[in-house]
């Protein structure tokens, strides 16, 4: 779908250190209230694992090779965890309940999985993989709607969902293989991460992008050559999309996880990557370990005390020259 | 050829093989319910003026059995756009009998719809559908042609009542994907669900109503002359909702009588 121009957002998980700030500075500003508790717009999940909502990769959605909508399967309120509280009141303020304990018997949510991951010590692994609507430039979300509730800007190619459309349909929902957008049952209608267009519109970067402790997130658009986003997508190719054969062109892009090296029963250490590259390369195509070996060469190259224009970009000295929005 | 794509091509072909399994379906043909098919006029009752209702949509009231019942059929709605036309399976491809029954009184306009369905889906969730039934009026009156939606010079009234809200919606519509909520929201419902010893007997009963008096030109009017009428029904439990629902295939003929003169 052509825009004018295109927001984007990069991400270095070899920088997230599974803080969860992204998410609870999302769920504060968007989603902790009016049916929206249980989504997050953004989640953080341990990789490998099962992901938020339980097994999303597994559910469908997306094009075809043909190009063609596929069926998903719709997650239920199990898949995504139901939210519970706790009896503060009853428990420590009134004495009436002698036990302090969820409202609801939790048995599954977000983060379930968490740092759990793969493999035997001391060959285990996981890595953390922030997710947020990608804004996709071939949106499945957009073609599953027969409302057009849904829509992408042309000034910067945010996906919204139209409000007063939507009915509630749930296509969306089944359609997105990311599974990003979600139903909200008090109201009916489906909900989205909205790249916090009303930040964005002030010069400001996204919540999640402005609060993350560990500078991982770039922002800025596809078509500006001085900024961050064509350095890392187009001139170094280190950054790449999640599940991109899934066909919606996503425009959020991952620096993947470089791991140590994996041990010999002995002890010795062996030439082979912690993270297995077949499984970094299922998540994020077969480029992987060419960004790999870039950000081996580079990281090496500033090690030498030599100049590494990518190395001083993933840095992120300055929030500045990470988030270029204009 | 697929049976789905048999929907997709040939609205005539869904007809002629729902038409066969209609009888199997409903043994128990009611020799007091009037079968209509499409293109068949039926006269709207006259409510006596004297009549107490002991509120305004009450399913189960008196008064209902002795209004004359009418017997619809409705079959799969010709998918329009991709994402309903994946979601066709074989088990919505059977038809339904959906009983209706019209009135007015000098002030209101009453529409009583009932059909069997063994499971009350009144739950909207995040996988979970509601069921739902839906009045949809010609508004040029006679004047109108293809009942799934021919552009915004044939528009259409609809009153949408959906059990997990059980408010009848107002709404206005003129080629596909363009329902739009009214500003004005005067059509007014309830609804009930009778549960019986067999499930496959349990059935919804729903009223809907407004006043006879249109509030705006997207209202349908009933000051005399005939209004085409069609209706739908969607299965929760088969997760139907939009455009996968069941639907009358052409327009049913509505007398009004004269109305207008306030007789």
């Amino acid at each position: 779908m052509a825009v004018k121009r295109q927001l984007s957002m990069v991400l270095d998980l070899n920088k997230c250190i599974g803080c969860h700030t992204c998410s609870t500075a999302c769920k504060l500003m968007w989603t902790n209230r009016n049916g929206r508790e249980f989504m997050y717009w953004n989640n953080v999940e341990s990789q490998p694992g099962l992901g938020y909502p339980r097994d999303y990769q597994q559910m469908g959605g997306g094009f075809d090779a043909e190009g063609a909508l596929r069926l998903g399967r719709q997650p239920s309120q199990d898949d995504y965890g139901i939210p519970w509280e706790y009896n503060y009141q009853e428990a420590l303020m009134t004495g009436t309940d002698p036990w302090l304990r969820p409202n609801v018997k939790p048995t599954w949510g977000a983060n379930w999985d968490e740092d759990q991951g793969e493999g035997d010590y001391p060959n285990s692994y996981y890595f953390y993989l922030p997710r947020l609507c990608n804004h996709c430039d071939n949106p499945a979300c957009l073609a599953a709607c027969s409302r057009n509730a849904i829509y992408k800007r042309q000034e910067d190619g945010i996906v919204l969902v139209d409000q007063e459309r939507c009915r509630g349909y749930r296509y969306c929902v089944n359609a997105c293989p990311y599974k990003k957008v979600y139903f909200n049952e008090q109201i009916s209608k489906s909900e989205k991460c909205i790249f916090c267009y009303p930040r964005i519109e002030k010069g400001l970067p996204t919540a999640c992008a402005q609060q993350c402790v560990g500078r991982i997130r770039w922002i800025g658009y596809r078509d500006d050559e001085e900024g961050p986003i064509h350095l890392l997508v187009e001139k170094y190719k280190v950054a790449l999309p999640l599940h991109a054969e899934w066909g919606t062109q996503p425009n959020v892009f991952y620096v993947p996880p470089t791991s140590p090296s994996k041990y010999a029963s002995d002890g010795r250490t062996l030439d082979e990557q912690r993270i297995p590259l077949d499984y970094l390369e299922s998540l994020f195509g077969p480029r992987t370990g060419e960004a790999l070996d870039t950000l081996a060469k580079e990281r090496q190259a500033k090690a030498e005390g030599r100049e590494s224009e990518l190395m001083d970009t993933l840095i992120g000295f300055k929030h500045a020259e990470m988030f270029k929005l204009s | 050829m697929t049976l789905r794509s048999m929907l997709r091509s040939s609205l005539a072909l869904a007809l002629s093989f729902t038409a066969t399994t209609a009888l199997a379906e409903h043994p128990e043909a009611n020799p007091n319910v009037l079968e209509i098919k499409p293109g068949d006029t039926i006269k709207v009752a006259r409510l006596p003026e004297q009549i107490y209702l002991r509120s305004q949509n009450d399913p189960d009231d008196l008064i209902w059995q002795r209004i004359p019942t009418y017997r619809t059929h409705v079959l799969p709605a010709p998918p329009v756009h991709p994402s309903v036309g994946l979601r066709f399976d074989e088990g919505a491809m059977r038809g339904k009998h959906l009983y209706f029954q019209v009135a007015r009184t000098s002030e209101r306009f009453y529409v009583r719809l009932h059909w069997k369905d063994e499971s009350e889906d009144r739950a909207s969730t995040v996988d979970q559908f509601s069921d739902g039934v839906a009045i949809q009026y010609a508004l040029n009156g006679t004047d109108t042609s293809y009942m799934m939606g021919s552009g915004p010079e044939k528009p259409v009234n609809i009153w949408y009542w959906r059990a997990d809200k059980n408010q009848p919606e107002n709404l206005a519509a003129g080629g596909f994907g363009s329902t739009t909520l009214l500003p004005e929201q005067s059509v007014t419902g309830d609804s009930l669900y009778v549960s019986e010893q067999i499930a496959l007997d349990n059935e919804w009963q729903v009223v809907m109503s407004r006043p006879l008096e249109a509030a705006s030109e997207h209202e349908v009017s009933f000051e005399g002359g005939i209004v085409p009428v069609s209706f739908a029904t969607w299965q929760g439990n088969d997760n139907e909702r939009d455009g996968n629902k069941r639907v009358t295939h052409t327009w049913i003929l509505l007398d009004t009588g004269e109305i207008a003169s306030g007789d």
